[in-house]
């Protein structure tokens, strides 16, 4: 029950704060954005550390990014400042771009290999 | 700008302008011709310049020309030459048309690549010792290893490989650190309360060098040493010569003997000594115990060496220990001694591996076990054989003697207790007796190597390898122009031999200078006449009835 | 070692007067000579240039002969002039400039001079003189070898002449040095004549490394000098102040107050010396080098080069005077070189070999004599062996000439009663009994007696005297061995393993010997002459000067007046000016001779004493008859008496043949041990200094291969080390601003 007051006076908070510069927000309301963007961030690292397709490589690689887009945003927000949502919209549009890099080099890889897994391209020796 | 330093600019540029047209030329076979006609077409600016030298301001830098290239960071690109730097460039100037000379049959593929180096090289020797800042003086110096390391790598014997490598590699770290030194001088000239702007020129850096802290003098003279000691050879760092020199052909044998060793006591000369004067001075002794073990040990080694030219690579490490332990008595007659030993090592040896590299071209092995006795059928290469083994061994009325007894002496005299009869004031540092005592003993040992060369190679019954037969194009004896690439060697030989003079009063004015400048850095003075503090001594015990007259020497007039 | 005994009456500040007559030209500048004098120089330089150009251009006569023949005779010549045109006085004569090097006010200065006294004129005019003969001599002697070996050899026989003309008359301790790397040069390039010869090759070699041991020696001490006195030319050295008072402390035998580093320098001169004159330790180059042609032992290395070590000690006199102890040394040096010398030519039986050690004996004589103050005798046994020895090794290479080399005194007998070869019997004959000293007739006798006297005459030296004595009984009878066995007696010749194509007509079972031509028989004759003709100058001067040769040396640095020599020598010393320098050897009595006056009592003990050596040589190896002095017993050339006593002796003869093992003890001692550190230090050069170069280039791949699996191309891999990476940094970095933070 008291979550759901804090809630209801955060939300009630960020109206006021988008009227007018409020008073300090309380600290607690950071927290769970950041353990969402953590857990977002090692799930994305275990996940390149482990898998072998390459597309999935790269997905948990766009889960990392996302990961720190996030925490970006809510330590943009707990700091009443834009240049964290700034900051997000950039890497979105990296992010956007290197994906379709990124893709387009899977598929080149995959045509001469026949084959998704990095493993595949150990001879390269970095 | 004058006509003598386009002169010089000339011996600088033309060499590589030719390099660059024989590299481009479209036959890999053509260079030889261009090679030579340049190299000999050098002569002539070097004579002129010799011509117009004042040598009675031998010490000033003459034919000076400098351009800015970054002002604000004093850099420069400054020539000029004084006496020592004079006869240094006619040394590599006159070695030039010999090596392409000796190179005509020796290099038969390849050649468009061989004449562009050898013509880069000489561009570079010219450079380093016409330079008046350490830039330029830098920058030729390294430009000098990258030629060395084409003609050994590509034109070389079995091993050349490993040998330009090593070559490369160990004098190249050594320069690295050279390179440290000498910016960390420029730094400290650059200081506010030295010169407060920055500068390379040499001479300014000399005048503010000696106010380094005897610690800072320290690790600047090791560092310096660091690149020149592995060039010089000084012993330990010698251990690339010997599979230099063996696996590079004769040219390059020649150069680097003739020349190129010589950069390294050049450089200790013009620039360890006057810029750490101080810290030098301290371990003047330790440098020249360094050289008397080199002399000694690379001494012995040559005397149980199979393979010649072997033999007169480790016969060249001796020889210049008694260069450093010339310069490293710090007096006059060591600092004439060891500048004449740079130049007449480099006719005595130069002619040694020329020898050599003809018997190499006739037959194809450098085994004194399975050629030798050769007196029998190539008299003439024989005649010449011993007499570059004994300007080497240094026999009276050839150059090797005078740069000897001037070395020698000089490490006599660097001793106050002994040269100046216990008066305070030395005259050099402290070596001493016991030195030349040793050192002399490289002379027994050079006798030793030398004629255990002449013996096998020259004498004896006639041994050939089975499977020798006639050269194409050479005669069994030299050929005329074989002859004429050793006998301006000889002949520079027995003129040096009978009138060193020539040489000693062209650099006594800098050698002075420098001398004064390394007293002065140390708070010494010079020593009072010795022959009459003696004679005051001497007055004591005795009642001479002979009136005490001044016996000033002979031909006290100067030349 | 004597003792040194003072005395105040000997000279205490009084200067050495004997030097008096050359401070007197030396304190003004000294003076200069005429140029016609560089003739003497130069001329056998022209000589070398000449027969250099007939080798090149294949000259196949022998006008390299008469060349040098001429150009010397010239240079002879020009040698008499300077004799007969000298005025007393020493005068200096420069060709050019050599070192002149001079800082603030010092200088070291050796030109190219020469400075001519009387000890030059005389040390010129023999070496002239031979070398003209021996030329003359070679000329006939190397004719086998016309062509570019003729050129070759007399090319260097001119260049040795230049080089002794340079050591002798140099004004200048580096122009002396200059001369004496020069004759050993040329003696290397002429021992090694033969140079398909490996052991000819070998004892060239040998011979100058031994000799440079020495002139390691001279250089240091010739470096000492310029840096003590702080000159090294004669005029200036002879007249320097400090050298005079050094001088009269050793007069009276006070040698506190001189330096050590002066004292050195004649220790120092003195191993040259020993070199260069093949004296104990260092002669054992002088034997060897016998594998050159005749006329070089002859010429270098009996008469002229080896003479340089006297002529050095004779020339630095002063120096040596002041030093305590070189001139004992000196003298012990020379006696026990004479002694073992003599011992070992007993026992050889190659007679060039027994010539060789005979000169080596003999020089130890002249070393003795100047060891005992007596630069006279020295001088004096100089010239007249000069003569002799030369003419006993041209006879011996007369013989080797005719026999194809047959040098064996076992295989030859009666070689004078051959056709044609008369006259090298008499020769032989003279220049044996000069060798041996037979008294009166012989110059060989005055000159011995003169330094056998000596030792006697100064105090503390009797032991030499008895040794020199001893050693000259088996000089005699050494010599006479030779002359018994090979020149007298039946006739007999093998022939030996030089067959060259004189012999037209000869088979392997019958050989005729190739007898002497004019060129040999009138060189032999001329000398044979001029070693009888030269006990005339014993007479000459004798009430003043000991003999001619004493006059030459009395106006020289070489001068030295011993105290004893008034009371000793039969003359008066009639000169008042000539005041002894009592030297290093104090003024004690003058010693006698069984109560006699020495003089005299060694004529009658060294002339008993050869006779006696050559009866005994004339038992045991004269053949039957009046031509063993009817007490020989020898009838056949191969066997003596001497081989049954030879067998019961024990292992003495065979030690003495093998010259008492002393290469072989040096090859042991000096060039084993260093040949293996030679090769302990190349293989410390490759494995140690070299592997330590080469590690260094190795590390670099040592660090590649720890760190290469890092590059496995494995995506995750990298991945995982960059995220390592980022946490440690994290790390480091929370943890600093935890420090930091704590710490503000």
């Amino acid at each position: 029950m008291n979550h759901l007051n804090h809630l209801v006076q955060a939300m009630d908070s960020v109206q006021l704060a988008q009227m007018s510069f409020p008073a300090e927000l309380p600290q607690t309301v950071l927290a769970p954005y950041l353990f969402v963007s953590a857990a977002m961030f090692a799930i994305g690292l275990i996940g390149f550390l482990t898998r072998k397709n390459m597309i999935i490589m790269f997905l948990c690689t766009e889960l990392m990014f996302q990961a720190a887009g996030l925490a970006l945003i809510a330590f943009g927000r707990h700091h009443l400042q834009a240049d964290g949502q700034t900051f997000v919209i950039f890497v979105l549009c990296v992010a956007a771009a290197e994906a379709a890099m990124a893709l387009a080099l899977v598929v080149l890889l995959f045509r001469h290999r026949e084959s998704l897994s990095a493993s595949a391209w150990k001879e390269l020796n970095g | 700008m004058s006509q003598q330093t386009v002169l010089l600019l000339a011996l600088m540029i033309v060499p590589l302008l030719v390099a660059m047209r024989i590299a481009f030329s479209k036959n890999p076979d053509t260079g030889y011709r261009p090679a030579l006609i340049t190299s000999w077409l050098l002569m002539i600016p070097a004579w002129k310049l010799i011509a117009d030298f004042d040598f009675s301001q031998g010490a000033t830098t003459q034919f000076a020309y400098s351009i800015s290239w970054v002002e604000s960071l004093g850099l420069k690109f400054s020539i000029g030459m004084d006496s020592v730097s004079l006869l240094l460039i006619l040394l590599s100037v006159l070695l030039g048309p010999i090596v392409v000379m000796a190179s005509k049959t020796a290099i038969v593929k390849d050649k468009r690549m061989y004449y562009a180096w050898l013509m880069v090289l000489q561009a570079a020797m010219v450079g380093v010792f016409a330079a008046q800042d350490l830039l330029l003086f830098y920058i030729c110096f390294e430009f000098t290893l990258l030629p060395m390391f084409v003609l050994i790598r590509k034109f070389g014997s079995t091993n050349r490989v490993a040998a330009s490598v090593k070559f490369f590699l160990y004098t190249f770290t050594g320069s690295m650190m050279t390179l440290a030194g000498m910016v960390y001088i420029v730094w400290f000239v650059a200081q506010p309360d030295q010169l407060g702007h920055w500068t390379l020129d040499i001479a300014t850096l000399t005048q503010y060098a000696s106010n380094m802290s005897m610690g800072e003098q320290t690790w600047v003279l090791l560092a310096m040493l660091a690149g020149f000691a592995v060039k010089v050879p000084l012993f330990p760092f010698h251990t690339w010569l010997p599979l230099a020199h063996t696996e590079a052909p004769t040219a390059g044998s020649v150069i680097l003997a003739g020349v190129l060793l010589k950069l390294g006591t050049y450089g200790i000369y013009r620039f360890a000594i006057p810029l750490a004067p101080t810290a030098f001075f301290e371990y003047a002794p330790e440098i020249a115990v360094l050289s008397i073990i080199g002399i000694i040990y690379a001494g012995l080694i040559c005397w149980v060496q199979t393979d010649i030219k072997k033999l007169v690579a480790y016969s060249s490490v001796s020889h210049l220990g008694f260069c450093v332990l010339g310069l490293a008595a710090l007096n006059v007659t060591g600092f004439s001694g060891s500048i004449l030993y740079m130049l007449s090592h480099g006719l005595s040896t130069g002619g040694l591996f020329l020898m050599i590299g003809f018997m190499y071209e006739r037959y194809h092995t450098r085994d004194m076990n399975a050629v030798g006795g050769l007196a029998s059928k190539m008299p003439v290469w024989a005649t010449f054989m011993v007499f570059f083994a004994m300007a080497s061994v240094g026999l009276p009325g050839l150059n090797g003697f005078p740069s000897e007894v001037l070395c020698l002496i000089s490490a006599f005299q660097s001793d106050a207790a002994w040269s100046a009869a216990g008066e305070p004031g030395a005259w050099g540092s402290s070596l001493g007796p016991w030195f030349t005592v040793f050192a002399g003993t490289g002379m027994v040992i050079a006798a030793m190597y030398l004629l255990f060369m002449v013996g096998k190679i020259c004498f004896g019954p006639l041994r050939e390898p089975e499977d020798h037969h006639p050269h194409d194009v050479l005669p069994t004896d030299l050929s005329l122009r074989e002859i004429i690439t050793l006998t301006p060697l000889a002949i520079g030989c027995v003129l040096f031999g009978l009138q060193p003079t020539l040489l000693l009063d062209a650099i006594s004015e800098p050698v002075n200078n420098t001398v004064v400048l390394v007293e002065q850095a140390n708070g010494l003075e010079s020593a009072p006449s010795r022959i009459d503090s003696v004679i005051e001594h001497a007055d004591e015990h005795s009642e001479a009835e002979i009136t005490p007259d001044h016996h000033t020497p002979e031909g006290a007039s100067h030349e | 070692m004597p003792a040194v005994l003072s005395d105040s009456s000997a000279g205490h500040g009084e200067a050495s007067q004997s030097l008096a007559h050359l401070v007197e030209h030396a304190a003004q500048h000294p003076n200069t000579g005429p140029k016609w004098v560089l003739l003497i120089v130069l001329l056998p330089v022209l000589g070398f240039v000449l027969n250099a150009f007939y080798a090149a251009f294949g000259n196949k006569s022998k006008i390299p002969a008469w060349t040098t023949i001429a150009l010397l005779a010239a240079a002879f010549i020009a040698t008499l002039s300077m004799f007969l045109s000298y005025e007393g006085t020493p005068y200096t004569v420069q060709a050019f400039e050599w070192f002149n090097l001079h800082y603030g006010d010092k200088s070291f200065v050796a030109n190219f001079s020469f400075y001519i006294d009387k000890l030059t004129i005389l040390w010129m005019l023999f070496v002239t003189g031979l070398a003209t003969l021996i030329a003359l001599y070679a000329s006939e002697y190397m004719s086998h070898d016309i062509g570019a070996g003729y050129c070759r050899f007399f090319a260097a026989f001119c260049l040795f002449v230049f080089s002794m003309a340079c050591l002798v008359m140099g004004d200048n301790m580096l122009m002396l040095y200059l001369g004496w790397e020069g004759v050993g040069l040329c003696s290397y390039l002429l021992i090694g004549y033969f140079y398909k010869k490996p052991s000819a090759v070998a004892a060239a070699k040998k011979a100058f490394i031994v000799n440079r041991i020495g002139d390691l020696g001279l250089a240091l001490g010739v470096y000492l000098t310029f840096v003590h006195f702080g000159t090294i030319q004669y005029a200036e050295l002879f007249a320097n102040e400090t050298l005079h008072s050094y001088i009269n402390a050793a007069a009276t035998g006070d040698f506190s107050h001189i330096p050590a580093q002066a004292q050195w320098i004649a220790l120092l001169l003195m191993v040259g010396a020993f070199g260069k004159s093949a004296q104990f330790p260092l002669y054992v180059w002088l034997p060897d080098a016998m594998e050159g042609p005749t006329p070089v032992s002859a010429l270098i290395h009996a008469a002229t080069m080896v003479t340089a070590g006297v002529y050095l000690i004779a020339r630095f006199y002063p120096i040596f005077l002041v030093s305590e102890h070189a001139l004992p040394i000196v003298a012990w040096i020379g006696t026990i070189t004479a002694l073992l010398a003599a011992t070992i030519g007993m026992a050889q039986f190659d007679i060039k070999r027994i010539m060789a050690y005979s000169t080596v004996s003999q020089l130890g004589y002249m070393f003795a004599a100047l060891g005992l103050l007596s630069t006279t005798g020295a001088a004096f046994h100089v010239l007249t062996h000069a003569f002799f020895k030369a003419l006993l090794f041209l006879a011996c290479g007369a013989v080797m000439h005719g026999f194809a080399g047959q040098l064996d005194l076992r295989k030859l007998s009666g070689v004078a009663w051959m056709k044609g070869w008369g006259i090298v019997g008499v020769t032989m004959l003279v220049g044996c009994m000069n060798l041996a000293g037979l008294p009166y007739i012989t110059s060989g006798f005055y000159s011995k007696d003169m330094i056998l006297a000596e030792a006697f005459i100064t105090p503390g030296y009797r032991m030499i005297g008895w040794i020199l004595v001893f050693t000259a009984i088996l000089t005699a009878y050494y010599t006479f061995r030779v002359y018994f066995r090979v020149f007298v007696g039946p006739e007999h010749a093998e022939p030996g393993d030089e067959h060259d194509d004189h012999d037209d007509d000869h088979h392997s079972d019958h050989f005729h010997p190739h007898a002497p031509g004019w060129a040999i028989n009138t060189v032999l004759v001329i000398l044979a002459c001029a070693s009888m003709l030269s006990i005339s100058l014993a007479y000459i001067q004798k009430a003043e000067h000991h003999g001619w040769v004493g006059s030459m040396v009395a106006e020289s640095s070489a001068s030295y007046h011993s105290p004893y020599a008034a009371e000793a020598h039969h003359a008066h010393v009639e000169h008042a000016d000539m005041h002894p320098v009592a030297g290093p050897v104090g003024t004690a009595a003058p010693g006698k001779v069984f109560g006699m006056d020495a003089h005299a009592g060694m004529i009658l003990v060294s002339g008993l004493g050869a006779i006696f050596g050559v009866l005994v040589a004339a038992y045991f190896h004269g053949p039957k008859g009046w031509q063993g002095l009817f007490i020989g017993g020898r009838t056949e050339s191969g066997k003596c008496r001497m081989d049954a006593i030879a067998r019961r002796a024990g292992p003495l003869p065979r030690l003495a043949e093998n010259k008492w093992y002393v290469d072989e003890i040096y090859a042991a001692i000096l060039v084993t041990p260093l040949r293996i550190i030679s090769h302990v230090f190349h293989w410390i050069d490759k494995l140690l200094l070299d592997g330590l170069v080469n590690l260094f280039g190795f590390l670099p791949r040592v660090f590649a291969w720890i760190i290469r699996p890092s590059q496995s191309g494995v995506l995750q891999g990298y991945a995982v080390s960059m995220a390592g990476g980022l946490a440690v940094l994290l790390f480091v970095v929370l943890v600093i601003v935890m420090n930091s933070g704590g710490a503000a």
